[in-house]
């Protein structure tokens, strides 16, 4: 399978629809019933892979239409998690903290009906699958139940590992696990590192990490033992300073986040290509490919479809460049 | 004895964020906005009265994390990039330095008045500290481009609390000093400069100058003990050293755990410092923030029961 060079991709999340978070309220308030809130997710999930595409996305995803938040989703589908109420995470940001107050049980499918859904609607041939993981899950809830951390978190591996086959049966090719907190105690990284491990194991598909507003040199430590193919990091929010960690990144991909998601401003083309150019210093194009820092959600939904318009824009002025060096596609790679 | 208090933040009730979203859409007016801090600062202090934590913050409703808005009122500094705060699930708007740091017209004198007017309504008895970050962890956690040192950063943020603290319509001002215990954690980012410990000391005791000054650290043990404050223990992650002679609030409820602790083992972990130290502040041991707001209420009211003893 091939890619033009320096494919584009989404890291997850996309603003819902404002109708959609109506129809959100409606439900959780009991005054929609169970299938139209269905359906209207299956349509704004359309919507948002159609804009995707429009914007020229090469691997796209729904945005996360059906996901009400990206711990929570995944805390509510497994057996033995408990709410107390939502927690905030920063501003005006909150999500409901799972406290882990019995054994953990696999219940049911986590996102399998989702990735059938967005592969039966998409025009392109890949599509990335995030899923959180299971460092994360356990680092976002409270323990009221494992003896630590480390139990909790491979356990957690135990119940993906179980997902990511049923989505390789079902024919996934591209899965990204968001750790967003695998740096948060240093000294727990090798556990992180290992419930990671733990959790692709056994599984042929290609496996992207994502990593963000976290010390990158930390995670470089790391890089070699850690078995995905691609790390997806964040850069535009720190103005691409400071990204000598990447001369540690030295045979898997660099997604490399090239437009900020938390500053409402467009960046330009030339800004984007600009960045892509100073990636290029440090990993070569044939590793890298391009995604916003992190997930779209928080911004306007106008103003997030025209980051990715710009996105794709500042790609393709790159690949121009590389196309007179006879650089234009790249294959899929499933592990490097 | 024995006196519960809160220390930083409270969980910022859902309905009063809702309200904000509602302002940041343009849906909702200044003045509305304003009834709802009033409004949820009124039912804080009145459940603080019923939880009976006898020394209180406004709750921090109108702030976004412990710097901001304050670095909004600072000339010379922009905000931009989100952090970890240390190892935690909770993120904040960094100060980038881009100028010499001087205090600009701000809010936060009035925002106490508003709180003082609301507490002497419902809950008088109590002593109502203002909340400030302290220039030790304000400098670990800015992106210095100006300052040649990180010493002469914590100088220059101290001389801007100097300002605003004389400002302050209250008598105690708590100073949120983290980095004292755990200096910037490298979840954060890696350290590249330091405050050394003696100017760290200098710096808060010239504070502890202007007015009365609660010095509260997390996660970790302090390794600066400034003399004429208040020095806050996290007992969670850090200790109290046997040679600390000064005066002490103890963080004894666990602010990021939601497993409820038994009162009779915090009564016996309290009786041994009872014993040396006399008088003891009871608190939770970091920010409240990090609780669903139903736990944190259940922990202040916990807390409350281990008051005078």
């Amino acid at each position: 399978m091939e890619l033009p060079i320096l494919p584009t991709s989404i890291i997850g999340s996309y603003p819902k629809p404002r109708w959609l978070l109506r129809a959100y309220n409606l439900y959780e308030l009991g005054r929609l019933p169970k299938e139209d809130f269905e359906e209207a997710v299956r349509d704004a999930s359309v919507a948002v892979l159609r804009e995707h595409e429009r914007a020229g996305v090469d691997i796209p995803w729904d945005g996360e239409m059906g996901r009400s938040e990206m711990t929570e989703y995944f805390t509510a589908k497994i057996a033995g998690f408990k709410f107390y109420g939502p927690v905030r995470v920063w501003g005006n940001a909150y999500f409901n903290k799972a406290s882990a107050v019995s054994k953990l049980e696999y219940r049911e499918p986590l996102v399998l009906d989702e990735f059938r859904w967005v592969r039966e609607n998409t025009t392109r041939e890949i599509v990335k699958v995030p899923i959180t993981g299971p460092y994360t899950i356990a680092e976002w809830s409270f323990n009221e139940y494992y003896s630590s951390k480390e139990e909790l978190a491979f356990e957690l591996a135990k119940i993906l590992n179980r997902e990511f086959k049923l989505l390789e049966k079902e024919g996934a090719n591209f899965i990204q696990m968001d750790e967003p907190a695998m740096l948060n105690h240093p000294d727990e990284v090798p556990i992180a590192v290992e419930a990671i491990n733990r959790a692709v194991k056994g599984v042929k598909v290609k496996f992207a990490l994502h990593v963000c507003y976290s010390n990158y040199y930390l995670l470089a430590d790391y890089f070699e033992e850690i078995n995905v193919s691609q790390f997806t990091l964040e850069s535009a929010n720190r103005n691409f300073r400071d990204m000598d960690y990447l001369k540690k990144l030295t045979h898997q991909e660099l997604g490399f986040g090239a437009v900020d998601v938390h500053n409402p401003r467009v960046e330009s083309p030339e800004e984007v290509a600009r960045a892509i150019r100073k990636a290029m210093k440090y990993i070569e194009p044939e590793r890298l490919y391009v995604n916003p820092d992190c997930g779209l959600k928080l911004l306007d939904r106008r103003i997030a479809y025209q980051k990715l318009v710009n996105m794709v824009k500042g790609v393709e002025m790159v690949r121009r460049e590389l196309a007179k060096e006879g650089k234009e596609t790249i294959p899929f790679r499933r592990s490097v | 004895m024995i006196i519960p208090a809160l220390i930083g933040s409270l969980p910022r009730p859902v309905s009063l964020s809702k309200r904000l979203e509602q302002y940041y859409l343009g849906r909702l007016s200044e003045e509305k906005l304003e009834e709802a801090y009033r409004e949820h600062t009124r039912r804080a202090f009145e459940n603080l009265r019923k939880a009976g934590i006898r020394v209180i913050t406004d709750g921090l409703y109108r702030w976004d994390d412990i710097f901001n808005p304050l670095i909004r009122f600072i000339d010379g500094v922009e905000v931009n990039g989100l952090f970890k705060f240390y190892e935690n699930n909770f993120f904040y708007r960094s100060p980038v330095v881009k100028g010499e740091l001087s205090l600009r017209e701000n809010l936060i004198p009035e925002w106490l008045n508003v709180a003082l007017a609301i507490k002497e309504e419902v809950y008088p008895g109590a002593t109502l500290k203002a909340v400030l970050p302290g220039p030790v962890t304000l400098a670990y956690h800015s992106i210095n481009e100006v300052y040649e040192s990180l010493d002469e950063l914590a100088r220059a943020y101290a001389g801007v609390l100097r300002e605003l603290m004389k400002e302050l319509p209250v008598e105690l001002v708590e100073l949120q000093e983290p980095a004292l215990a755990a200096e910037l954690s490298r979840a954060t980012k890696e350290k590249r400069d330091e405050v050394s410990h003696g100017l760290a000391k200098e710096l808060i005791e010239e504070l502890a100058r202007v007015k009365d000054v609660w010095v509260v650290t997390y996660f970790g043990t302090p390794q600066v003990f400034p003399e004429g404050v208040i020095l806050n223990f996290d007992l969670i992650d850090g200790t109290v050293p046997e040679n600390y002679r000064g005066e002490l609030g103890v963080g004894i409820v666990d602010a990021r755990e939601t497993r409820m602790e038994r009162r009779d083992r915090l009564a016996d972990r309290l009786r041994p410092l009872l014993r040396r130290y006399g008088k003891l502040y009871v608190t939770p041991n970091t920010l409240l923030d990090f609780l669903p707001e139903s736990v944190a209420w259940r922990k202040l009211k916990l807390l409350g029961r281990l008051g005078g003893e």
